[in-house]
């Protein structure tokens, strides 16, 4: 897996001259303040392997963000590039943007396309304004958002595939009428045979009983045969009449099926009339239904980080950005049950209309025979016509909107009565116009088995086409459940393993809060997987969502818990992730641990860690740096733009580097920054007591009230007393002073300087265990032995 | 635990090897679907024209063996 040796970002974002990180695989605190440009690194970075940036793609910036990415001072013959080399050099790349926003990539080669297209989908930047976004996502989002990061997307769509296929079939077979129109065939033989023939041997018995008046000295048993004794016994001179026959019986066939499906027809569009009734009971959702789309634009807004602060964009109140969004997605929640019952009487709709529509497709071909240009058929046709119209305003009724009114099935009602009618007065029409030959019993035979040949012919079709069909619609079917029962394990696999880790990490962050157990739970509808949500015991108690009960900076170690999990189950070529002020919402106790989470359980991940917070960065750097971390910090000029300020980033380098050159110059001030620094840990980690302050004047105490306050717990310890001497080291120069004085250096000779530091060293060691890189902390406190340790025992101490 | 996490190109790419295990399926529908997804080409509008072309194909071998029969 991939991490990057350096990196270089010129002209592009806040960066206008070059910005060089040479982070050696290793991972790299960021300290900037506001404006700095952090946000300028993970901008290229993102663009590197998106090309785009998502936060800054919107309609007024253009190119998926491309338009925003070049530095606006940069001059125009000049190019914005980010040029990254990995500890796999043939993945080395400069990606540069030039004036007309023109992208080239110096590296063209099929690895590394391959390696920016499996990175597309990797876990590799977390914004603080990410953090949130799947916790507080609705459960489909949440489902969606899984899917798409474990490759389950492409699942997703195959499961789709084979649900659709097996629901189109289903509702072609519905629609096709296949027992309705083989019933009206089988009526037709019925009629003309004197029995059914549901196969060739019935037909064949039927036949050579039809024909034995005839004395034709033929067996038939074949079709063929049926075909050999029509040829036989046609008559030119009967051929009209044959065929006025003939077209009767379609027209009473086509008025047949009709009447077959005419009681689905009425009760489909009464079930549908009453459903459209009681959602058009409720104007005012209805009303509301149109504001759906406004909703989720407003959430897309907010999530995309369009609007900043905590304000809502349209009416410009102050409103946490958090809850915002909570809301809206309980409003967009509602109206998407709302709109669920809408796409389910629009379904009904559709099915129906497929159904009428095959109907007035049948009624439109037999309204175009040439027999209709007759005119003794216009009365036929006048009633056909009049269906064929009931069939048209059906198919009007059930296109209309939740607005418009919509007519009473009393009006549009199919009276299989009237179609029976019908179809009987056809019948008598044939039977009539067949006895007129009533003498010539070879043209009656001629005729029924005319009819009985194509009845026949017309119901194996309608047979072999049933069959076929249901076949493909079993098969997609079986298909389908064998395909959800495979998804749904390899789902179930990965929610509890993946439970099991986001778990691990948030309660590392929070332990003993109570909160415990967090699992993502697949939730089904009609056996349909429909989304995901977390749920946790809180106080015992197994609650649902995260957001109704648990804080934001809470929420906010659970967003950055799934992130962190994500990065360990999916991301397979990338070694490295990039997390963006993420901490900004967390408390003291909070950002300790999640400094300790990332250099404990991500230590083989190279990360780059960037925070505006200057107390974060002082608290947490002792403890990266002793991990091997780099150090840096970010300044702003309006010559350079984003660039590292040298020197300051790593105190304690500073000191030894000073030392070593003999330089005396602000080295007492560094030494007390430095001891501020290390004793603030101490004091957290002894759990010693000083004076509340807020906020951020709490993070502002001085060495002399801190090594009071440590000094007073050493009462239990009178061995460390002795050891870590600390009335020694507040003795020191630098440490007698107050707040206006803090600032203010003092002279001493580099020889003194070079003792204070050795005591201070000393003293801090006394707390700090080199081997296991941990303080004397009273987590670690034995209350059977009474003693007081470090992460390894090599510091052990009394503690009474 | 001693279960494994698949991808979803790993479930995807055992269902489609054991498809034909499945009791009860038509085998000419699934090796179309098999060899879609062999050829990248598994769409929706695809499987349509291809069921379409199967439903023609067996209704002409039905017409031809109901006539050679006869």
């Amino acid at each position: 897996m991939t991490k990057i040796k350096n990196l270089e970002i010129t002209g592009l974002r806040g960066v206008k001259e070059s910005l060089k990180l040479n982070l050696d695989k290793k991972s790299i605190l960021i300290y900037g303040d506001n404006g700095t440009g952090k946000s300028s690194l993970t901008d290229s970075f993102e663009w590197f392997y998106g090309n785009h940036i998502a936060h800054l793609s919107n309609e007024e910036i253009g190119g998926r963000g491309r338009e925003a990415l070049r530095n606006i001072f940069l001059a125009d013959e000049d190019e914005g590039f980010i040029n990254i080399n990995f500890d796999d050099n043939d993945l080395d790349a400069k990606k540069s943007i030039n004036n007309a926003n023109k992208v080239q990539t110096s590296n063209t080669s099929d690895y590394f396309n391959e390696y920016i297209q499996d990175s597309g989908s990797e876990n590799l930047i977390l914004r603080y304004r990410d953090l949130v976004e799947f916790i507080i996502a609705t459960k489909t989002e949440k489902l969606n958002k899984l899917q798409e990061i474990i490759g389950f997307s492409e699942v997703a769509k195959i499961r789709t595939l084979l649900k659709r296929n097996f629901g189109r079939i289903k509702k072609n077979i519905k629609a096709s009428d296949y027992d309705g129109r083989k019933s009206v065939k089988q009526a037709t033989i019925l009629e003309n045979l004197g029995r059914n023939a549901y196969s060739d041997e019935q037909l064949f018995d039927g036949v050579n009983e039809l024909i034995k008046p005839l004395k034709l000295k033929i067996v038939v048993k074949s079709r063929e045969g049926i075909n050999a004794v029509i040829k036989e016994i046609s008559s030119k001179e009967d051929s009209n009449l044959s065929d006025e026959i003939n077209f009767n019986g379609r027209v009473k066939d086509t008025i047949a099926e009709l009447k077959q499906i005419s009681n689905t027809v009425n009760n489909d569009y009464s079930k549908f009339y009453t459903a459209f009734q009681d959602l058009q009971k409720e104007p005012e959702k209805i009303k509301n239904l149109q504001l759906l789309a406004l909703l989720k634009e407003g959430k897309s807004v907010l999530t995309k980080d369009v609007v900043e602060d905590d304000y809502c964009p349209l009416c410009l109140q102050e409103k946490s950005k958090v809850q915002l969004i909570q809301e809206l997605n309980s409003r967009i929640n509602e109206l998407e049950q709302l709109a669920e019952e809408k796409k389910s009487i629009d379904e009904q709709a559709k099915e129906l209309k497929q159904i009428i529509q095959i109907k007035i497709n049948s009624f439109e071909a037999i309204l175009k025979d040439k027999s209709f240009e007759d005119d003794k058929f216009e009365e036929l046709k006048g009633k056909l016509n009049s269906i064929k119209a009931i069939l048209n305003s059906l198919i009007l009724e059930l296109d209309k909107g939740l607005t418009d009114k919509i007519k009473d099935p009393k009006e549009l009602n199919l009276s299989e009565k009237e179609l029976q009618t019908l179809v009987e007065t056809i019948v008598f029409e044939i039977e009539k116009l067949i006895k007129t030959k009533a003498t010539n019993i070879k043209f009656t035979i001629y005729t029924k088995l005319i009819q009985t040949a194509s009845a026949y012919k017309e119901y194996l079709r309608l047979n072999a086409e049933e069959s076929v069909l249901r076949k493909q619609q079993v098969t997609f079917e079986l298909l389908y459940e064998d395909f959800i029962r495979r998804q749904e394990e390899s789902l179930n696999i990965f929610l509890s393993m993946f439970s099991k880790d986001i778990n691990d990490y948030y309660t590392t962050m929070n332990p003993k809060e109570k909160v415990e157990d967090i699992r993502l739970i697949p939730l089904t509808k009609n056996e349909e997987l429909v989304g995901i949500t977390i749920d946790y015991k809180f106080f015992d108690v197994r609650r649902v969502p995260p957001e109704a009960f648990l804080s934001e900076s809470h929420i906010n170690c659970l967003g950055l818990s799934f992130f962190l999990a994500s990065v360990k189950a999916f991301n397979k070529r990338n070694k490295f992730f990039v997390l963006d002020d993420v901490i900004s919402s967390f408390d003291r106790s909070h950002r300790y641990r999640f400094a300790q989470l990332l250099t404990e359980k991500f230590s083989e991940y190279q990360i780059i860690l960037l925070t505006h917070e200057k107390e974060f960065f002082e608290l947490v750097s002792s403890e990266v740096k002793s991990k091997g971390w780099l150090l840096r910090n970010f300044k702003w000029s309006k010559e350079s733009g984003t660039g590292i300020e040298k020197g300051i980033a790593d105190i304690k380098e500073r000191i030894l580097k000073k030392l070593e050159d003999r330089n005396t110059d602000g080295l007492g001030n560094d030494i007390r920054i430095y001891t501020e620094k290390v004793m603030k840990k101490v004091a957290y980690e002894l759990e010693a007591k000083v004076s509340y302050r807020d906020n951020v004047t709490n993070e502002k105490r001085m060495a002399p009230e801190l090594l009071d306050a440590v000094q007073s717990k050493l009462k239990a310890s009178v061995e460390l007393k002795e050891i870590a001497n600390i009335p020694k080291i507040k003795g020191m120069p630098m440490f007698v002073g107050n707040t206006t004085s803090h600032d203010n250096d003092f002279q001493a000779s580099i020889e003194d300087l070079d003792a204070i530091w050795e005591d201070v060293k000393k003293m801090i060691h006394s707390f700090y265990c080199k081997d296991c890189s941990k303080f004397i902390s009273t987590i670690l406190y034995d209350p059977v032995r009474k003693k007081i340790r470090c992460g390894c025992e090599n510091l052990i101490y009394d503690w009474k | 635990m001693g279960e494994k996490i698949k991808s979803g190109k790993e479930v995807i790419d055992e269902f489609f090897s054991e498809i034909l295990n499945i009791k009860g399926v038509d085998e000419k529908t699934v090796d179309m679907l098999v060899q879609l997804y062999g050829d990248d080409k598994l769409t929706d509008t695809n499987i349509q024209n291809e069921l379409e072309q199967l439903k023609i194909s067996a209704l002409k071998t039905s017409k031809k063996d109901s006539d050679d029969q006869n």
